[in-house]
């Protein structure tokens, strides 16, 4: 049995050194930390809202709002129904007093006249294009008088929004009015700022990175 | 640092009793050892070890309506451990005469990506890391490539001009290629037509991530992070109750609403009615109205022979 020589004796405790530095390293995790992850904010609850954007005059009787400006009478005289004007350009100019309607039915204005829907002989009720009278909680008929495909698919349900329950033995199935989504003035759908779209994992999204189609 | 070296050379000849040799060997061993030790140092950092009831659960075809309960006990014990909500959480089964069919109205989807959300908000998906099981496509017109489409539109108005747009989620194949593929069979087709995943059983070798033809699948990198007040404590086994780290997770088309006769989530929030859900087997329902009558053109990836129980259409 010989030892080993000097030599060999500083390279193992040589070795034996490495080995400690190495468990101290380790022990005290000095490499072990990955890169700290980019917190997500949280989506804002507007994206979250269930309830339309707009209310049916049915839907504002029946919370019990305020209808004074469905008072029609309280400014307009019964027997004189009002004059539609118009301008140069025979467009219909909308007056001071309901200048938060914004006329926008159809293009090139061609839906653009009150009579077409509202009644000049009782400014409280519709008129159908046939004349005969709606009440303004019947305004899904109305619409229907003119939008015949999309009137016929509302009433399947392929058309629109119904909440609560596909089962209707179940629960109730609460199918949303013309008016809830569409202002019957301007009945496009406005443009709106879309909810976040998806973060990547590690690298943050720019809009360098996104594909040539985003524009 | 050089305190060991003098004692390797001054102690041996002196005393006798230390060997250089045993002295190496016990060396080596304690280096070994220390190495070992630091080896499992990353245990130090796990905590929630997952209860050896979780461990030694059946799978969850074999447990009887007993075990279930207890399994679902467990569940609300864990969740109200973790966010101090004591959740309702149900095993529901499929209904009977019952076959979940959505259709998706591209003529209406103004890209407004409220749907990807609502299902984040209902389905208890981590935040950050982020997982959505709803991909809003923008997809320039004229064209039904989506490998033209992008998904991370960034735009300030949408719907933009010249793109329409198209949310892909879960197709709910009736030939679904991930459930072919799942080496324990940890997800499966239900007769309502809804392809599920047992959390609890998946192994998360993540075999059916690749086998989808639509990227529907997501995995769990890390332990996933919801925050207490945005936990939807209404839960399902099969749906959302809360994942853990290292399993996948899909849409299942909101089991615990679907399965309860609601609407999906996803359905509830679009503000353009765009998104229609049904029952295929009542022909009374919007659903075989829309499939019946309406210009019903894809089912995605048609070729690939999965048939989705996922439709698009258009209006006119």
């Amino acid at each position: 049995m010989s030892y080993p020589s000097t030599r060999t004796g500083y390279a193992l405790g040589a070795i034996t050194l490495l080995f400690f530095g190495l468990t101290a390293l380790l022990l005290s995790n000095s490499w072990g930390h990955p890169p700290a992850r980019q917190q997500i904010a949280l989506v804002d609850k507007a994206f979250l809202e269930k309830t339309p954007w707009r209310q049916t005059y049915a839907d504002l009787v029946q919370a019990k709002e305020d209808m004074s400006d469905f008072d029609c009478y309280g400014c307009h005289d019964k027997k004189k129904p009002p004059v539609l004007r118009f301008d140069a350009h025979s467009i219909l100019i909308v007056p001071e007093e309901h200048k938060n309607i914004v006329m926008g039915h159809g293009s090139h204005n061609r839906n653009n006249l009150c009579y077409n829907c509202h009644n000049e002989g009782n400014l409280e009720t519709f008129q159908v294009r046939d004349g005969h009278e709606l009440k303004f909680a019947d305004s899904t008929q109305l619409c229907g008088s003119c939008h015949g495909p999309n009137y016929r698919d509302w009433e399947a349900g392929a058309h629109g929004r119904i909440n609560g329950y596909w089962n209707t033995t179940l629960g109730e199935a609460k199918k949303l009015a013309c008016a809830n989504c569409h202002n019957p003035h301007a009945p496009r759908i406005p443009t709106r700022n879309p909810a976040p779209g998806p973060h990547a994992l590690r690298t943050p999204i720019t809009a360098a990175h996104s594909p040539a189609t985003t524009h | 640092m050089s305190s060991p070296e003098p004692t390797l050379h001054s102690d041996q000849p002196a005393t006798g009793s230390t060997d250089r040799r045993s002295f190496l060997r016990s060396t080596a061993a304690f280096a070994g050892l220390s190495a070992l030790a630091a080896s499992l140092a990353p245990l130090r950092e796990l905590k929630d070890f997952s209860s050896s009831e979780e461990f030694l659960q059946k799978y969850y075809k074999e447990l009887s309506p007993e075990e279930m309960k207890k399994v679902l006990l467990r569940i609300t014990d864990e969740v109200e451990h973790q966010y101090g909500i004591r959740p309702h959480v149900r095993d529901l089964k499929p209904m009977d005469g019952v076959e979940f069919v959505y259709a998706l109205n591209l003529t209406r989807c103004i890209g407004c990506r409220k749907c990807v959300h609502a299902c984040v908000a209902e389905n208890n998906q981590s935040r950050s890391p982020e997982i959505q099981y709803i991909r809003v496509l923008k997809m320039p017109h004229g064209s039904m490539d989506v490998e033209k489409g992008n998904h991370l539109y960034d735009d300030k108005e949408v719907p933009d001009k010249g793109f329409f747009y198209m949310p892909v989620q879960c197709q709910q194949c009736k030939n679904p290629p991930c459930v072919k593929v799942c080496p324990v069979n940890a997800t499966w087709q239900e007769k309502d037509g809804i392809t599920v995943i047992d959390y609890d059983w998946c192994i998360g070798c993540r075999y059916c991530e690749a086998a989808c033809p639509y990227w529907a699948r997501r995995f769990n990198f890390t332990k996933p992070e919801i925050p207490a007040d945005r936990l939807n404590p209404e839960m399902a086994y099969l749906g959302n109750r809360p994942r853990k780290q290292g399993v996948m997770e899909k849409c299942h088309f909101c089991i615990q609403r679907t399965r309860v006769g609601k609407y999906p989530a996803c359905l509830e929030v679009c503000p353009v009615g765009a998104r229609k859900f049904g029952n295929i087997l009542d022909p009374e329902s919007e659903i075989s109205y829309i499939l019946r009558t309406k210009r019903v053109f894809i089912q995605l990836k048609e070729e690939m022979g999965t048939s989705p129980r996922f439709f698009y259409y258009f209006d006119k």
